[in-house]
């Protein structure tokens, strides 16, 4: 079978599987689908049956680009200010801890681990320890989602978990995105050789771009073939130049999502058209992670893997407990709300992938870590969100069915008192805002019953 | 103004990022392909702005972005970004059988062949006519025997006469035209397209039989052609059977969908060796007429998915064109070009008599028969293949040939539809 075939076809079962398991394991079992496809890359791959050969998988590298890319800029886009500048101080706070903490405990450990398991010296175990943190910030949404869909944004806990996968997002593609221009050494052709911080202003750059044009493209006209026009050329050029520079397609993306949740007056259809890429590409980024995984059977490497993911797990669950009790916000959000972040999905292999595709140092093992993290926590990451936010939220649920029962009654009552009572009520709303639209839309979909996670926006996270 | 400011922000980021490159740079294949979709899409759009068809645009701006002029495509791109065309290709050769329907293949299907063959017999003869009369200007000819002479001549008119169904489609998607002329059109070079292969293959028979081939390489087995054709009618019929399965009983994505399925019908003709753009479409012929009524509902996404790819399309077969080569045979192009449309003129005039159309319909469906592209492209290379000294002086004539038609054919397309009236002035401005 020809590599392109099978690749087609891969694309073709990771499409269905989008509609099919995903939904059915989503809403019956409360599981999240896509790990299992890094394991059909593996079968598929050299270490296995060898269908796709190294040379193929190069091939394959726009591919793996573009969606490395799509994953920036689908991380990006719920970023939208009007909307965070209503959340509580505190909420970032807590977020913002909780992502240093987990950069920080997880790269201290990781150099440490390198630096015996493999015997170097600290300064040389630091890039792959750093990628590591980087790595292992980043937690995957889909768990929120799939749990809660776009439901109670307004209760607390959930608040918190959505905005630290957020935080998470943007740490995760800031940190890799530094230590990815860190890391440049090829000199320019035309110019002098850049500094670190330079190169990260061109990568920014990039993105900035990337979102002007799309704007300037677009204009004033907002017909579904041209927002698609413009949103594939400027993702694929931002992309594509970012990688053509060596340098991090997901943080030049990721600005560009930025710049677009914040400059568009409606971001609802552009998210629209990014969330109906996102699963397919996810999972074929996926199907080739696995099939360019190479594990070794060397005790040293599955000794860092395991303690990356001990490290890992003991910092979102016990950075939250202490950086919340520290504040003192132990009655809003609970003290376990870091469970909920110990699911990885889709920004956590996209940036490992970018990270061993370059060939820089212990891509493999870094690349392992991401894989396994992800293999064993995506699956459960709805019960995670679920298993720390449940507690919280049946004293409010029990208020507000309460509450509604009382409004009812009442609203029951003064409609027979006064007939129009109700549709005099309607008439004096005010015409909902463009921020406030997307909200009121979404809570409209809420009482829609048993809404498909999928076809919500991204925003909804 | 905005678009040249699009074009110049561009220009700039392209100028700057080369720039910044180091020698040890990759492929820049992915950011090249995003810039060629706003680049050529925003120089469309300056195109439509002065009358013009936006696909004119697009290879324009194919050709000033391309290897002949700034040279930010450059040739090896060029090979690599090849799937991109033959996805373009699959999803025009879709789109097109999927505007067929069974009914109207029953009203207008008499007519389209009598019309198509009136049109062939006499651009085939006209340019295999005009080629041998002005044999002493082709250094190939000039001193060539009549026997040679006359392979040579056939086998240029037999590609020749090739349409474009890839320009015909985005011309109409782009105009919305469905009116007699845009129907009758597309019909022609629909059946010309498969009518082709047979003739492209029996005359290079004749011409391989009468000047044999150096060393005998190349060349077409009958029995090849056979089940190219029936083989790309049963992998066709089984590709559009599937896809109305899926749009009966799933129906979802379609975007997606539409793109894979693009990309398997492609990849399934290359593996099985059947005709892609048969193959593809049937497929899209079954759909249409066997989708549940859903057929529709598909197509439109199929466009959709298909708009930025035409764009891309587009562009790639401007940046092949060299309009530097063109200059050098100017003597024999003018003549070729002008016959073959005076040929093309006189087939539909005579075929539409024939066939006893609307006089709308004779008078001005040959304007949209004048386009060449990516088929002729591929009967050109075959020719060079076979005759790998000869064929290449007579490719480089057919390309320059090509280049011209190509771009001056979806200009006299659109001309053709405002004749006929079926183009509405206010959709002149629609996207593609």
């Amino acid at each position: 079978m020809t590599t392109p075939l099978l690749l087609i076809l891969v694309a073709a079962m990771a499409f269905l599987a989008t509609h099919v398991a995903y939904e059915w394991l989503a809403k019956r079992l409360l599981i999240v689908s896509g790990a299992e496809y890094l394991v059909l890359g593996v079968l598929l791959g050299p270490q296995v049956t060898g269908l796709f050969s190294p040379a193929a998988l190069d091939a394959f590298q726009p591919l793996v680009i573009l969606s490395i890319g799509w994953m920036g800029i689908t991380t990006g886009m719920p970023l939208r200010l009007s909307q965070m500048v209503r959340i509580p101080a505190v909420t970032y706070r807590l977020a913002l801890v909780e992502s240093l903490v987990t950069i920080a405990l997880v790269g201290a450990g990781a150099t440490s681990a390198f630096a015996y398991g493999f015997q170097l010296d600290q300064a040389a175990a630091l890039v792959p320890a750093i990628a590591l943190g980087a790595i292992a910030v980043a937690s995957t949404p889909a768990g929120l989602d799939v749990a809660f869909g776009g439901r109670r944004r307004s209760i607390p806990v959930l608040q918190q978990i959505e905005v630290a996968h957020g935080m998470d997002g943007l740490m995760g593609v800031l940190a890799f995105g530094g230590l990815i221009a860190y890391l440049h050494d090829a000199t320019p052709l035309l110019v002098r050789a850049l500094t670190t911080t330079e190169w990260i202003v061109v990568t920014l750059g990039i993105g900035t771009l990337g979102g002007t044009l799309f704007h300037l493209f677009l204009g004033n006209e907002e017909s579904p073939d041209r927002l698609v026009i413009a949103l594939g050329g400027a993702v694929i050029l931002a992309s594509g130049a970012a990688a053509y520079l060596d340098l991090s397609p997901a943080l030049a993306t990721f600005v560009m999502g930025v710049i677009l949740a914040n400059s568009l007056r409606r971001p609802g259809p552009v998210a629209e058209v990014l969330r109906s890429g996102e699963r397919p590409l996810y999972y074929v980024l996926l199907v080739m992670a696995g099939v360019s995984w190479r594990p070794e059977s060397n005790i040293v490497w599955w000794l860092v893997i395991g303690h990356y993911l001990i490290l890992r797990t003991l910092a979102k669950l016990w950075g939250t407990g202490i950086v919340t009790w520290l504040n003192r916000a132990q009655e809003r959000v609970g003290l376990d709300w870091g469970r909920a972040l110990i699911g990885q999905g889709r920004l956590t292999i996209a940036l490992a992938l970018d990270y061993s595709r370059r060939d820089l140092p212990y891509g493999e093992v870094v690349f392992t870590c991401a894989a396994v993290s992800v293999l064993f926590t995506e699956f459960f990451a709805a019960r995670f969100v679920r298993s720390a936010a449940e507690p919280l939220m049946l004293p409010i649920e029990q208020l507000t069915a309460t509450t509604e029962a009382v409004a009812g009654s009442v609203t029951e009552t003064m409609t027979h008192a006064i007939p129009g009572f109700l549709r005099g009520d309607r008439d004096d709303r005010h015409a909902p805002d463009e921020d406030e639209a997307p909200v009121q839309a979404e809570r409209a979909a809420d009482e829609l019953p048993e809404a498909p996670p999928s076809t919500r926006s991204s925003e909804d996270r | 103004m905005r678009r040249l400011v699009i074009l110049l922000l561009l220009y700039a980021v392209m100028r700057g990022v080369f720039a910044l490159a180091s020698e040890s740079a990759g492929a820049p294949t992915l950011m090249l392909f995003g810039f060629l979709i706003l680049a050529a899409y925003s120089v469309g759009e300056l195109a439509a702005g002065i009358g013009l068809p936006k696909i004119v645009g697009y290879m324009a701006a194919g050709i000033i972005f391309g290897p002949s002029a700034l040279g930010y495509v450059s040739r090896p791109a060029l090979v690599e970004l090849t799937p991109v065309s033959n996805l373009a290709i699959a999803l025009i050769a879709f789109l097109a059988g999927a505007e067929l329907q069974w009914k109207e293949i029953r009203e207008r299907g008499s007519a389209i062949v009598k019309m198509m063959s009136a049109e062939l017999v006499l651009s085939f003869v006209a340019v295999a006519g005009t080629l041998a009369l002005l044999r002493g200007q082709l250094p190939l000819l000039a001193q060539a025997p009549a026997a040679e002479v006359f392979a040579f001549s056939i086998l240029f008119a037999a590609v020749a006469v090739v349409h474009s169904p890839a320009a015909t489609i985005a011309l109409l998607s782009e105009s919305k035209a469905n009116g007699p002329v845009a129907r009758y059109t597309l019909g022609v070079v629909l059946v010309m397209d498969v009518a082709v292969v047979l003739i492209f293959t029996g005359v290079l028979a004749a011409a391989r039989a009468l000047v044999p081939p150096s060393g005998g390489g190349g060349g077409v087995q009958v029995g090849a052609v056979v089940w190219e054709i029936g083989g790309a009618v049963l992998v066709g019929g089984a590709l559009g059977a599937a896809v109305s399965l899926y749009l009966r009983f799933i129906s979802r994505e379609l975007i997606i969908f539409a793109l894979l399925i693009a990309l398997l019908g492609a990849e399934l003709a290359r593996v099985l060796h059947v005709e892609t753009l048969l193959t593809l479409l049937v497929a899209g012929f079954v759909t249409e007429n066997a989708g549940g009524g859903r057929g529709e509902t598909f197509r439109h996404a199929m466009e959709r998915a298909a708009a930025p790819i035409f764009v891309v399309f587009f562009a790639l077969s401007g940046a092949r064109i060299d309009p530097l080569a063109v200059l050098p045979l100017w003597t024999i192009v003018v003549p070729v070009v002008l016959v073959r449309i005076l040929a093309i003129w006189g087939g539909i005039q005579i075929g539409g008599r024939w066939a006893k159309v609307d006089p709308a319909v004779r008078n001005n469906a040959w304007y949209g028969l004048v386009s060449q592209a990516g088929v002729a492209f591929g009967l050109a290379a075959v020719v060079a293949d076979v005759y790998p000294a000869r064929g290449e002086s007579l490719r480089a004539l057919l390309l320059a040939t090509i280049a011209v038609n190509q771009t001056l054919g979806p200009i006299l397309f659109r001309l053709g539809l405002q004749r006929a009236g079926e183009i509405v002035p206010e959709q002149r401005s629609d996207t593609t």
